[in-house]
């Protein structure tokens, strides 16, 4: 299905809104939020934008009911979004799971700021890496993905929606602070491509919501539509019903992860830049990517085999794609607003065939081009 | 018991404000001048339990308790009581009853009105002993009036004639004894039941029910938990649990239909069928499978 | 446990037309049955008068969504043939308050105990009821948690034994029904488990109710209260509940229950019935052309 854009076109807009527009442009039609700094603009923007799409918005009494309200709203056939920052990003973790467990879409955008607790709640930072994966108990799936620009926003946030949608699981929306507050021109599409969940065959006499298609995901009916079932977040049989029976958990649970793992070419983004005659390759996402690319293309202006490779996806992590460039390059230096979140990932792709080294800011401090830079100048003045 | 005092009896079943309004003609009755004395029974009554009052009075009253044949009104704030009561109204005296029905739970065929063990209106049931039976609406005039509540003050409208004392001390007795911005609308309903036609009794069933025997207790063996309640809040003790736990029926005969059992098993496991659906017995559930 | 006859009888004052009663166990999840609950739990006896209330309201089986949360109490939706949500610990009333503004058409049940819906999730029952969002919260209060095995709970009264409170319980207790009207809540009732039939008809009020309904339901726990303060069990409990049933006070109602059976911890009487009834704008969201709250 494809969604018209009502006014498409090159238009200078900030993140936060571009992340509204883009749910929207998805057919967003649910936004259920509580106000926090870096990201309340989105809900700014909910609440004037939703009624002039028919849809509903509430800001709810924290962020566990936020994401709550939501997991409702998706049940009932909503396309449903919320967003924070990492405070109440900590607070949503609860639903996170259970969203992950009962196979509810929705998407959670975090705007990342300086932690750890309150921290800094105007500055960037990308310490959430982690806590989007793992910030949940127990085994689960997860999606997330961490644009670079406005427009990438826009662009994410369309994706966001449609493979939550297609999976039927929550997707995370990672960016930091400056990105969400960064004002930058945007070619808006004419329309996007849009994905809705699957819902059961008419003709289906018995209907049992956790019953997967080979493609590992259950077809899914709103209530209220005449199929009536049960919805937990306990460990069930593909009747919705709880059970005990460690068989059918641990088929449930590999089934979770399955369905996304069978389909990481659907899932995984990664931008790939002047790496085929590299010798060393930076590896960053998110605002810091942008810095990366600027301090490889300097790099490149004085001679140093640089490149550049950016996930857009940050989970699944893209194993196989970082693997690549580690047989390409000698070194792979990651760059993170953070002590070190994703180098562990690196290491493990790469599995010794490059040197992985990284560079790390924490404090709110962003990283700069000209810091990058001077990475590369001293790995090429080691090199030689 | 002195020769010039008079008697009354008022009952309902609790719940229906009988205390109140024995308390109010008491208190008007003072105001007339009269030494009162009342008494009430309700030691046992829970909701829908009986409650009758006694009041006498006179120029010097030294017992509560009417006695049996001598009081001058019975008023009754349902048809079962006015039934059961009317034993305590003087030859020549009078019935006021509501046309209201409560059936007693635990005490019935089923738990409408009209089932066997309920007593039909009949305008005439007290002829012999030449007592009048004045049946009055309450509830419809007290709800025209808007609060359900107030039909106890229409009963005391309409007893009002046979006790004969001034309409002021009965206007002040309400006043000062109905909870606290509800004395315009008992005053309303009051003098509505003053001025009360007589109430067309409900008609009975065109066929009114046979007893078709006893209710059929079937129980669902596999979702019994053994809790033990239904035995103990058994009306009849139709039930009891085996030593090893198994619930068994030992007076089937007895099951009234009041479903006490059914209503309180947190296990769904009993239903009650009535006699007539006991005898083609149809499986127990028609539920959708999902 | 004493062997006392247990006497409670259903208020009859008001007529229930029940002739063409439906077998209230065609709403059940049959493939579903026996349920979870121990023996002589009252839940159960909740759980049927609130599918009477159903069946005699002829609610539309599709339209309902039960909302759950943790606990015994939430446990309850996973039996019932409607639409069901088992959610997370305290919470349901925030994924019922999403479910109701995306489909005003589905008549949303939250059904939770009083560890869920007072403790935990205080938070989320408080804010629907000032929202005053359309639905029905049935609170279950069996005075502990019961599926964590008998700790202490917001509703513990002072001095009852628990799991977490060997000595008796230092706390004050909870009364729900008044932090309610404190929220704002547009109906507010208190029914009691030994009470079926009033259930069913608070229940029937409640459903009808336009805007939030909070209706507190007196249960018991046998297996944790019940032996921890050796009160008896499924009968006794019953028993206890039904003499904590004050009525709403007043000189128009006579005292119900009269017969008091001595219990440990002294029973607390509460007044039971519709406390609170209100009509005022039910939340629809932001949601209108104009954006304004309707």
């Amino acid at each position: 299905m494809t969604i018209q854009i009502t006014m498409p076109g090159e238009k200078l807009i900030q993140g936060n809104e571009a992340c509204v527009m883009g749910a929207i442009a998805s057919g967003c039609n649910f936004y259920g939020g509580y106000p926090i700094t870096p990201s309340s603009e989105i809900a700014e923007h909910m609440v004037r934008r939703m009624p002039k799409v028919g849809g509903v918005s509430i800001q709810m009494e924290d962020e566990i009911s936020a994401l709550a309200s939501i997991i409702g709203a998706s049940l009932a056939g909503s396309k449903a979004m919320t967003a924070t920052s990492g405070p109440g990003f900590s607070l949503m973790q609860e639903h996170i799971g259970f969203a992950a467990m009962a196979e509810v879409p929705c998407v959670i955008v975090n705007v990342m700021r300086g932690g750890p607790s309150t921290g800094m709640p105007t500055s960037p930072s990308q310490g959430d890496v982690m806590q989007a994966r793992w910030g949940t108990h127990g085994d689960h799936p997860a999606i997330v993905l961490a644009p670079a620009s406005v427009g990438e926003v826009f662009d994410l946030t369309v994706k966001a929606f449609n493979l939550a949608e297609r999976f039927r699981t929550p997707v995370i929306l990672l960016y930091d602070e400056i990105i969400g507050h960064t004002r930058e021109s945007v070619s808006l599409p004419e329309s996007v491509t849009v994905i809705d969940r699957v819902t059961p065959d008419d003709a289906l006499e018995e209907f049992w919501p956790k019953e997967a298609d080979p493609d590992g995901v259950p077809a899914m009916s709103p209530f209220g539509d005449g199929r009536r079932f049960h919805v937990t977040g306990l460990a069930h049989d593909h009747r919705g019903f709880p059970t005990n029976d460690t068989a059918v958990a641990e088929a449930l649970i590999n089934r979770l992860h399955r369905k996304i793992d069978a389909h990481l070419d659907e899932v995984i983004e990664v931008e790939e830049y002047l790496l085929d005659d590299a010798d060393v390759a930076i590896f960053a996402y998110g605002i810091v990517g942008r810095s990366a690319k600027l301090a490889v293309e300097r790099a490149r202006l004085n001679g140093i085999k640089a490149g550049l490779i950016r996930p857009l996806t940050l989970w699944p992590f893209p194993t196989a794609q970082v693997a690549e460039v580690a047989r390409k390059v000698d070194t792979i230096v990651v760059a993170e607003m953070n002590l070190g979140q994703l180098v562990g990932e690196v290491e493990r792709a790469a599995k010794g065939q490059a040197e992985v080294v990284s560079h790390l800011r924490t404090g709110g401090e962003p990283v700069t081009p000209t810091a990058l830079e001077e990475v590369l100048a001293k790995i090429d003045g080691g090199n030689a | 018991m002195s020769d010039n005092s008079k008697g009354l009896l008022l009952a309902g079943v609790g719940g229906q404000g009988v205390i109140l309004a024995s308390m109010i003609i008491a208190d008007a009755l003072m105001r007339a001048g009269f030494d009162v004395k009342q008494s009430e029974v309700h030691g046992m009554a829970q909701r829908g339990g009986s409650v009758v009052s006694h009041i006498r009075w006179g120029k010097e009253v030294a017992s509560p308790l009417v006695e049996k044949g001598s009081a001058e009104v019975l008023a009754a704030f349902e048809w079962a009581e006015a039934i059961r009561w009317v034993d305590y109204v003087r030859n020549e005296g009078a019935v006021v009853t509501d046309i209201k029905t409560i059936v007693p739970p635990g005490a019935c065929n089923d738990t409408h009105a009209w089932s066997t063990a309920y007593p039909r209106f009949e305008i005439d049931l007290f002829r012999s002993r030449l007592i009048e039976t004045r049946f009055v609406d309450a509830t419809a005039n007290a709800v025209q009036l808007g609060n359900v509540r107030a039909a106890n003050s229409v009963i005391l409208g309409s007893v009002a004639a046979f006790v004969g004392i001034d309409l002021i001390h009965w206007e002040e007795a309400i006043a000062s004894l109905v909870p606290k911005g509800t004395e315009e609308i008992n005053l309303a309903a009051f003098h509505a039941g003053m001025n009360a036609p007589m109430a067309q009794i409900p008609a009975p069933p065109a066929e009114p029910a046979e007893y078709l025997g006893p209710h059929l207790i079937d129980i669902q063996q596999d979702w019994c938990k053994s809790c033990d309640i239904c035995p103990r809040v058994c009306p009849e003790h139709c039930l009891k649990l085996d030593t090893d736990g198994t619930l068994l029926v030992i007076n089937a005969d007895a099951c009234t239909g009041c479903r006490l059992c059914e209503m309180l098993c947190p296990d769904f496991a009993i239903t009650i069928r009535p006699p007539a659906a006991a005898e083609h017995h149809e499986p127990a559930i028609s539920g959708r499978k999902m | 446990m004493t062997d006392v006859k247990i006497d409670i009888q259903p208020d009859m004052t008001t007529e229930v037309t029940a002739t063409e009663r439906a077998d209230v166990r065609s709403y059940l999840r049959q493939w579903a049955m026996p349920h979870v609950l121990c023996p002589g739990c009252a839940h159960g006896i909740v759980l049927r008068s609130f599918l009477e209330a159903v069946d005699q309201l002829q609610l539309d089986q599709d339209k309902i969504a039960m909302v759950a949360g943790i606990g015994c109490s939430s446990r309850l939706a996973g039996y019932v043939d409607f639409c069901t949500l088992h959610g997370t610990h305290g919470r349901a009333p925030a994924f019922a308050t999403g479910l109701k503004l995306a489909r005003p058409d589905l008549n949303v049940v939250v059904v939770t105990g009083d560890g869920d819906g007072l403790a935990i999730g205080g938070n989320h029952l408080i804010h629907a009821a000032r929202r005053n969002i359309d639905m029905t919260v049935l609170l279950l209060n069996n005075s502990i948690y019961g599926m964590t095995g008998g700790q202490a709970a917001p509703t513990t009264p002072e001095g009852a034994i628990a799991s977490t409170a060997p000595q008796g319980h230092i706390e004050p207790g909870f009364d729900a029904c008044k932090l309610l009207m404190g929220a704002g809540a547009s109906y507010v009732a208190r029914v009691f488990a030994a009470n079926p039939i009033e259930m069913t008809k608070v229940m029937m009020d409640g459903l009808s109710h336009p805007g939030f309904a909070f209706i507190e339901l007196v249960s018991d726990c046998p297996e944790y209260f019940g032996r921890y303060n050796k009160i008896g069990g499924g009968p006794e409990m019953l028993n206890w509940i039904a003499v904590r049933d004050e009525g709403i006070a007043g000189p128009l109602s006579e005292k119900r229950f009269v017969e008091h059976i001595p219990v440990k911890p002294p029973a607390i009487g509460v007044k039971s019935g519709v406390l609170q009834r209100e009509i005022r704008p039910v939340y629809a969201g932001v949601r209108a052309a104009e954006g304004q709250h309707t």
